[in-house]
């Protein structure tokens, strides 16, 4: 990086490289970004991983993802601890995963853990519930909701155990053609 | 297929999961008689995983399969097995097992692998560290005696992957407009997205198109040039004619000599750099199209099946990109009157006709077809008498005053006024028919733009073919540039103007006079076809006007600003939710189909059937443009170090034999692929009614 400071290693970088679907460049803006929400508590080096986790509050206060109804849910199921802070890899891989380059599968599991929102790991009525209330700001009234979701899980539980588990869920996506493209923040 | 279910076997027990399992197991067991759910999600996930994979995925390898089936999947996370229990250390062995299949990849695959892994970074990077060190460990083992040229090759290694990586950083800098697009998707969402992305993915074309152009045929051009003797008055911009007939944008202007500008050395021959410029890139464009449609038909085609279901509806469609307030709020107002009217519709579903009603909606449909091909054959007609007329008044007489100018300019100017104007009668009579549902609607629009705009693109190179060509006039293929120079400028205006009349003028019209109608949204269809026209003009006048591309590149990227801006000043986003994958898949085969393959005959008919001018271009004096080629290859028949590439010409190229063996092969193989296939939709079938009749098993078992 010549006299600019370092703020990765080449080694950590080709890690990332491995481990994302990031270039350098855009490994170094999202660090960018990270240190940007609270100068004073992320370093710019980071060639020693220094154990810093910023707080649910200010990452779900960035632009990307200010306005999106799923905002807390996203970012807690990418935190390492399930409580929403999130450290640089952390969020490095959530980025990733929301990259257009993330294949259809990874999405899924990601996307399916973001519904769950009582992670019992089904998505199940109540979940469902909360997503429509997401989705349409509370417009509906209750009865339109239970009428919803049961339709929705009458149409796309395949075991017939009244929630819909993943293999459900990766079913109904792979005839979503428009998954992949949606399901994609630009950083 | 023993591999993926070696896989499946070892994903059971990774550590986080195999912690999961293990208690979930205990459970189990514990109140197994009246518990069902963990042992029907514990065997239907896995049989689905298993089976359905392989459909999915089509043709990708299967150790990417292999990997991805790892940890973190929720199904995976409660999935038992009878085994991990009385194993000593699983998750030690496993995770050998796991970072001795990646060590066991090439490079692209483990990195791919690796990727892919639904875990956390942390536990990503101490397996690749686990794998590199395993890699290390193997080829120090194996060759302890050619350390060095090892070591050398694996340091020569890391230097091409860390120059890779910088060469693909600078790709990074040519992705234009990565914060307009940003905002675009912030504010409307993928699908008016995908239009501004299908418009950077042709203006990249065209650079690509305009670099090899100038840099093989303008260039050395340069050095040959003779001096231009005409005037220039600044209508020509306009017209395209008079002073630009000898500058390097027409045909007419280029050498037939071979150019030597340094002594004693080889010299450049123009009539197979022209020739084998403008195949090549016909070639790269085909290979690319092909690739980036199948890639397209790949992602987004995986179920062909329509989904039309509330399911997906909720799960599926919320569209991440969109992160401006003023549109997330309209996106979830939108959402809730679609939920609503999906409701009220349940009961609708089935509209039941009656006999004359039916009659009468065939008629209509019959009608509007009759209707909208007439118009179709109607404008070919008139164009096409437009432009012999518009021939004689050419070759009579070379007028150089404004009426001959202006004169000139009228059959662009109709051919974008037919184009602009009968897509509106259209939408009119798709109005009428009352179609059930709305996309319906829009493919059959979109059907009728595209007869409407191929056969009057179809007119225009009939006429170009079979009357300038063999008109007397002195240079025909410039005459030929001339027009699509001409209707390519009057398209660009025309474009330019639509989007202030439809979109501008429509907002003033929308927000003062008439508050019912609201704001105008983007009309993609529409847009779409004309680039798609656009590209199509371009890439028939490449080899009349090699620097068209050059000039397509320029207004397309004016054309990218000014819509925009206008979107951004003028228009709302889409209420409808568009299906945006399958629309991009069926631009890009539209492009494919009727546009590039219909070029493609249309250069082929010129190159090899049409004679070149006698007194202008590089081909002058040939019978047709082929055959600089033919004799290139007989002078080539004089050198022994050549030889080869005449074997390859005689025996490849011109040979009928292996055209008629490559097709025959290609045939057998296309239809081995489509029986697998066929096999596997079947097993899939089979498969799904298994897994239905295996829950409904249980559910009755544990009924009683």
């Amino acid at each position: 990086m010549g006299n600019k400071q370092t703020i990765f290693t080449d080694e950590q970088l080709d890690a990332y490289q491995d481990c994302t679907f990031f270039t350098r460049k855009e490994i170094l803006r999202l660090h960018g970004r990270y240190h940007e929400m609270a100068p004073n508590v992320v370093p710019m080096d980071y060639t020693k991983d220094p154990d810093v986790k910023l707080p649910m509050q200010l990452i779900i206060n960035m632009p990307e993802l200010k306005e999106n109804p799923f905002k807390e849910r996203i970012v807690e199921s990418f935190s390492e601890d399930g409580e929403g802070s999130l450290s640089f890899n952390d969020f490095v891989d959530m980025f990733s995963v929301l990259s257009e380059m993330a294949p259809r599968e990874l999405k899924a599991i990601y996307a399916f853990k973001i519904y769950d929102f009582n992670t019992d790991n089904f998505i199940c009525k109540s979940d469902l519930e909360k997503t429509l209330n997401k989705l349409t700001r509370e417009e509906l009234t209750a009865e339109e909701i239970t009428l919803v979701c049961e339709k929705v899980i009458e149409e796309a539980d395949m075991d017939g155990d009244g929630k819909l588990g993943f293999a459900d869920f990766e079913n109904m996506i792979s005839k979503a053609p428009d998954f992949l493209s949606t399901f994609h923040i630009r950083i | 297929m023993t591999s993926m279910r070696h896989g499946s076997e070892y994903s059971r027990d990774l550590p986080r999961v195999n912690v999961l399992s293990r208690s979930q197991y205990e459970n189990s067991t514990d109140n197994f008689s009246f518990e069902p759910e963990p042992e029907l999600a514990y065997s239907l996930p896995s049989t689905f995983h298993l089976l359905d994979r392989p459909y999915s995925h089509g043709f990708s390898n299967v150790s990417e399969g292999f990997i991805q089936r790892h940890n973190r999947r929720p199904s995976d996370e409660i999935s038992v097995t009878s085994s991990s229990p009385f194993e000593m250390d699983p998750v030690c062995r496993e995770e050998k097992d796991l970072v001795g299949n990646l060590a066991s990849m090439s490079t692209s695959e483990r990195i791919k692998a690796i990727q892919k892994m639904p875990e956390t970074m942390k536990k990503k990077r101490e397996i690749r560290n686990k794998v590199l060190k395993e890699i290390t460990k193997k080829t120090r083992h194996h060759s302890t005696r050619l350390s060095r040229c090892t070591q050398c090759l694996q340091g020569t290694a890391v230097l091409f992957r860390r120059f890779g990586n910088s060469l693909s950083e600078y790709s990074h800098l040519l992705q234009l407009w990565h914060k307009t697009l940003k905002i675009i998707g912030a504010k409307f969402g993928t699908s008016v997205l995908s239009y501004f992305i299908f418009l950077k993915w042709l203006l990249t074309f065209n650079m690509f198109s305009f670099l090899i152009n100038f840099s093989f045929i303008i260039i050395p051009q340069f050095f040959a040039a003779e001096p231009n003797n005409l005037s220039f008055t600044g209508l020509e911009l306009f017209t395209g004619a008079g002073y630009f007939q000898q500058t390097v944008l027409y045909y007419g202007f280029y050498t037939n000599a071979t150019i030597s500008k340094i002594e004693n050395g080889p010299p450049y021959n123009m009539q197979l750099a022209y020739i084998f410029t403008v195949g090549i890139y016909f070639v790269i464009c085909f290979l690319i199209l092909l690739f980036s449609m199948a890639k397209s038909f790949c992602r987004n085609f995986i179920n062909p099946q329509t989904y039309s279901g509330n399911a997906s509806k909720l799960l599926c469609t919320w569209d991440f990109n969109i992160t401006n307030e003023k549109a997330v709020k309209l996106k979830q107002k939108n959402l809730g009157t679609q939920i609503k009217e999906g409701l009220t519709e349940v009961n609708q579903e089935v509209l039941y006709f009656s006999v004359t009603e039916r009659v009468e909606r065939i008629v209509i449909h019959l009608v509007s077809w009759v209707a909208s091909l007439g118009t179709a054959v109607a404008a070919c007609a008139g164009v096409y008498f437009l432009s012999i007329n518009n021939l004689k008044l050419f070759v009579k007489g070379h007028k150089n005053d404004l009426e001959g100018q202006a004169a000139m300019l009228v059959l662009p100017v109709v051919v974008s006024l037919l184009n602009a104007f009968i897509p509106f009668f259209y939408s009119w009579l798709g109005h009428l028919e009352r179609f059930q549902t709305p996309g319906y609607q829009i493919y059959i629009a979109i059907t009728r733009n595209i007869i409407l705009k191929i056969s009057i693109v179809g007119i225009l190179c009939y006429y170009w073919l079979n009357i300038v060509a063999t008109s007397e006039s002195q240079c025909w293929e410039t005459l030929v540039g001339q027009d699509i120079y001409r209707l390519v400028l009057v398209d660009f205006a025309f474009c330019l103007l639509g989007s202030f009349f439809g979109e501008f003028l429509r907002r003033i019209i929308g927000t003062t006079v008439c508050v019912s109608l609201g704001l105008p949204e983007f009309d993609i269809g529409r847009n779409v076809l004309d680039l798609i026209y656009a590209q199509t003009l371009t890439w028939i006048g490449i080899l009349f006007s090699p620097l068209l591309p050059g000039i397509q590149m320029i207004s397309f990227s004016i054309v990218f600003y000014v819509k925009k801006v206008s979107l951004m000043m003028n228009c709302q986003p889409p209420r409808k939710v568009w299906r945006t994958a399958q629309m991009t898949t069926s631009f890009m085969f539209l492009l494919f189909f009727p546009s590039f393959l219909g070029v493609l005959s249309v250069i082929g008919v010129t190159v090899w059937r049409l004679k070149p001018s006698e007194g202008c271009g590089p081909f002058r004096g040939l019978s047709s443009m082929y055959a600089a080629v033919s004799e290139w290859i007989k002078i080539l028949e004089n050198y022994t170090a050549s030889k080869w590439v005449v074997w390859i010409y005689h025996n490849l190229i011109t040979s009928e034999l292996f055209f008629f063996i490559l097709s025959v092969i290609i045939l057998i193989i296309t239809y081995l692929y489509w029986q697998i296939i066929e096999g596997r939709k079947t097993m899939t079938k089979l498969l799904r009614k298994q897994i239905i009749n295996v829950s409904l098993t249980f559910s009755f078992i544990l009924f009683f």
